[in-house]
């Protein structure tokens, strides 16, 4: 891989779509990076009686009418107009329109942890009060996690595209970026909108409320103090092209994707297993042609739970040694966005790659010794990263990791760059 | 390329797949039960018990999807020993995985006395992804394990998924299939999405995929081709599978003539009849209806298409070496088919 490659092979970025509670668009996502904003708000999306604490990091004030046009914004769920919000921002970004995609085989690939389960919720709570056979036909009928790459190709006009929903938990949006990978490389489709989206819901916070998994107010990745996460919702969304397609229409290139890495725990349904993750980084780094003293920062899948991120940061030094990258927690700024999570995250890192910076994991005090990381705590520092590596670990020990190139058009015998 | 080796079926003929083997080449109709639940009538897996297929170890807090993927992916796997590890993947298709738990899980934190008081080990049952990471983790399959949704033409996103990770080096064997269950909470949700539909059914089908050639076993069929799509309009849907279906017989370098049968999904109105009337104008007879055999199964639909072409060209002569299509149409919007060399081979 890498400096041998043809154009064709290569796989880049050149539109990236989040939506997050620290901001909406690049621009947005970007300025909130580098500030080290919090998404963190009393939550609104469900009432929150009864729980001893209610913070989330929600979007605020989302407008559906300000995105969805061509479908009828009440015909999809949360997470489905999330998606094509994003969707949309992501072809935006790249200077696309869906006219301009409608003639090219194309993929979607959005990953969902709940998918509608926030629709779910509704119909519940409809049920107590008045029994199953007053639900909202319109509701029943968007509940579907399919829905979410569907809705985001019918709102775009797209035919010609396999529409995919991966709902592999909250390592979703590195496996619809790394199935992106494969198609494009593939030649079976000439760009990809890939990611992940998901909306706040009861089910899932009272779930990991109940596991205490959740914090009360702020989430600490690799603190020593941390007490969890924070629930969250949002969506990221990136635009795919091989690098020649890319080139040939003049586009900005944003990163490039240079492989990834599945692996699957096949041991316990909740928690981590080191073993397994650190397979999976290893993977990964083969994929990509990337050995490990190359990697200049990693973006950690880091929860914040106790359990989490020890054994992440173990793993990590398994694959890295004693003196590991620096390794950031996304999740102190934007909560646990689950299956959006590793996608913005990895909106995240290719801003990172471009803008030559190293994003903060806020919300620090104390490193915790057991992790030992460089989390690059609470403010943002300037860096000059060559190769950044995308963490997600997901209930049922499903991991992907996801690596990412700054993209260079000449090159300087760096994995990801053109050879001569 | 990517051959099939092995398939299973946990479906409404029976639990084991034998029983779907024998009513398909019987084309007879699974019987309907009575059940609670709008419509009072439901096409479930016969017999079916949690605890009778899988034992009482590991199952006290499974649901009804993820216990019928797994006792389908036991039974792809109950001759098959060598099939486990690293570089084995599995790939699961669903639609909300089981709504039931979902729902119920809610309903717990609306009606307990504190909104928490909710059980921790059935959290997992909630998440979509829930029967896949219980495949692997019962049948120790280490390899990519992903979940794919996309209502009735999932089986067939499935297909496509797995057969990229064959493609890109990524998994040497790949199980692969989709799972609905039957639940009051799926009964009322189609009700109200689609009021008059056929009768639900349920269960779950998987192939076991090998890479052409490296198949420790005999191959059943070769994937030649799987071609999806998008439609706007209800309207649409017949126009695009017809296009899709164009394209996928000429990416197999196979024509219509050669096809021997279709495995139709069917399901709720329009998307039927659009189907029916894309696959009978461009390949003509013989269909066989998914929907018709086992009712709706809805995420599960597109996957006994593929098992049901398996079992009716099993020492068919007439199959042998000829093209299998399986189409879907979802009202969601997505269209699907694939297109298979049968060999024939395979018990009778």
């Amino acid at each position: 891989m890498g400096v041998t490659e043809p154009a064709g092979d290569r796989v880049v970025v050149t539109g990236l779509g989040p939506v997050s509670s620290i901001g909406t668009g690049a621009d947005l996502f970007l300025a909130g990076l580098r500030t080290g904003s919090s998404g963190a708000a009393p939550i609104t999306s469900f009432d929150t009686t009864g729980f001893d604490h209610d913070i989330g990091c929600e979007v605020p004030d989302f407008e559906p009418v300000r995105w969805i046009q061509r479908l009828d914004p009440a015909d999809l769920g949360r997470a489905s107009q999330f998606a094509v919000a994003a969707a949309g921002l992501a072809v935006a970004d790249a200077g696309l329109s869906g006219a301009r995609l409608r003639d090219r085989r194309g993929l979607v690939a959005v990953g969902t942890t709940d998918g509608e389960s926030r629709d779910l919720d509704g119909l519940v709570a409809q049920e107590l009060a008045a029994g199953p056979g007053s639900w909202d036909p319109v509701v029943a009928g968007r509940v579907h996690a399919g829905r979410l790459s569907t809705s985001v190709a019918r709102e775009l006009g797209l035919s010609d595209v396999e529409a995919v929903t991966i709902a592999t938990a909250c390592a979703a949006g590195n496996y619809a970026i790394g199935y992106a990978y494969d198609v494009l490389r593939a030649g079976d489709a000439d760009y990809a909108l890939c990611g992940g989206a998901d909306a706040q819901c009861r089910k899932t916070f009272a779930g990991f409320y109940r596991l205490g998994a959740m914090a009360p107010q702020m989430c600490q990745p690799f603190d020593r103090y941390r007490k969890g996460m924070l629930a969250g919702e949002g969506a990221g969304i990136l635009l795919l092209e091989r690098l020649d397609a890319a080139r040939a229409r003049g586009a900005r290139i944003l990163a490039e994707v240079l492989g990834y890495g599945l692996t699957c725990d096949a041991d316990h349904p909740v928690a981590p297993n080191e073993d397994s993750v650190a397979r999976c980084m290893r993977i990964a780094l083969d994929n990509a042609g990337v050995k490990p003293d190359q990697v200049d920062l990693i973006s950690a899948h880091g929860t914040a739970t106790k359990a989490n991120d020890v054994a992440e940061a173990r793993a990590i030094r398994r694959v890295f040694g004693d003196h590991p990258p620096r390794t950031v927690g996304l999740k102190s700024m934007l909560g646990h966005t689950l299956g959006a999570a590793s996608a913005l995250a990895a909106v995240g890192c290719v801003l990172a790659l471009a803008d030559g910076f190293a994003p903060p994991t806020i919300n620090h005090h104390e490193t915790d010794p057991e992790c030992g990381l460089d989390c690059v705590p609470n403010r943002a520092v300037a860096a000059d990263l060559r190769i950044v590596q995308n963490n997600a670990l997901a209930f049922g020990g499903n991991n992907a990791v996801v690596l990412l190139a700054r993209y260079t058009a000449v090159g300087d015998g760096q994995p990801g760059a053109e050879g001569p | 390329m990517t051959v099939i080796s092995a398939w299973s079926a946990v479906s409404p003929y029976g639990p084991d797949t034998v029983d779907f083997a024998a009513g398909v080449r019987d084309r007879r109709a699974s019987p309907a039960g009575t059940v609670a639940g709008p419509g009072g009538q439901a096409r479930t897996v016969p017999g079916f018990d949690i605890r009778e297929a899988l034992g009482r170890q590991g199952t006290r807090s499974m649901d009804r999807a993820t216990a019928l993927a797994v006792a389908a992916t036991g039974q792809l796997l109950r001759d098959q020993a060598d099939v486990a590890g690293d570089d084995t993947g599995l790939v699961m298709g669903t639609n909300t995985a089981s709504a039931q738990s979902i729902m119920d899980f809610t309903r717990d934190s609306l009606t307990q006395a504190r909104p928490y008081f909710v059980d921790p080990a059935r959290f997992p049952n909630t998440v979509l992804n829930c029967a896949a990471a219980q495949g692997a983790i019962w049948h120790g399959l280490r390899g990519p394990n992903a979940t794919v949704a996309g209502g009735r033409v999932t089986g067939l996103l499935a297909l496509t998924y797995a057969g990229r990770l064959h493609r890109s080096g990524r998994a040497t064997a790949v199980l692969c299939g989709a799972v609905e269950e039957w639940s009051t909470a799926r009964a009322w949700l189609n009700h109200h999405a689609h009021p008059g539909g056929p009768t639900l059914g349920e269960g779950c089908a998987m192939v076991l995929l090998e890479p052409a050639g490296g198949a420790a076993r005999g191959e059943l069929a070769e994937v030649l081709a799987v071609t999806a799509a998008v439609y706007g309009a209800p309207g649409d849907a017949e126009e695009v599978l017809a296009g899709c279906l164009r394209r996928a017989l000429a990416a197999a370098g196979t024509t219509a003539e050669d096809v021997w049968m279709t495995a139709c999904a069917g399901g709720p109105e329009p998307s039927a009849t659009a189907e029916l009337a894309a696959v009978t104008a461009a390949v003509g007879a013989p269909v066989v209806s998914i929907a018709d055999l086992i009712g709706d199964t809805d995420a599960a639909a597109a996957s006994f298409g593929v098992a049901a072409l398996l079992a009716l060209a099993a020492g068919d002569g007439a199959a042998a070496g000829r093209v299998g299509l399986v189409t879907a149409v979802d009202p969601d919007g997505r269209v699907g088919c694939a297109v298979l060399r049968m060999t024939g081979a395979g018990a009778g």
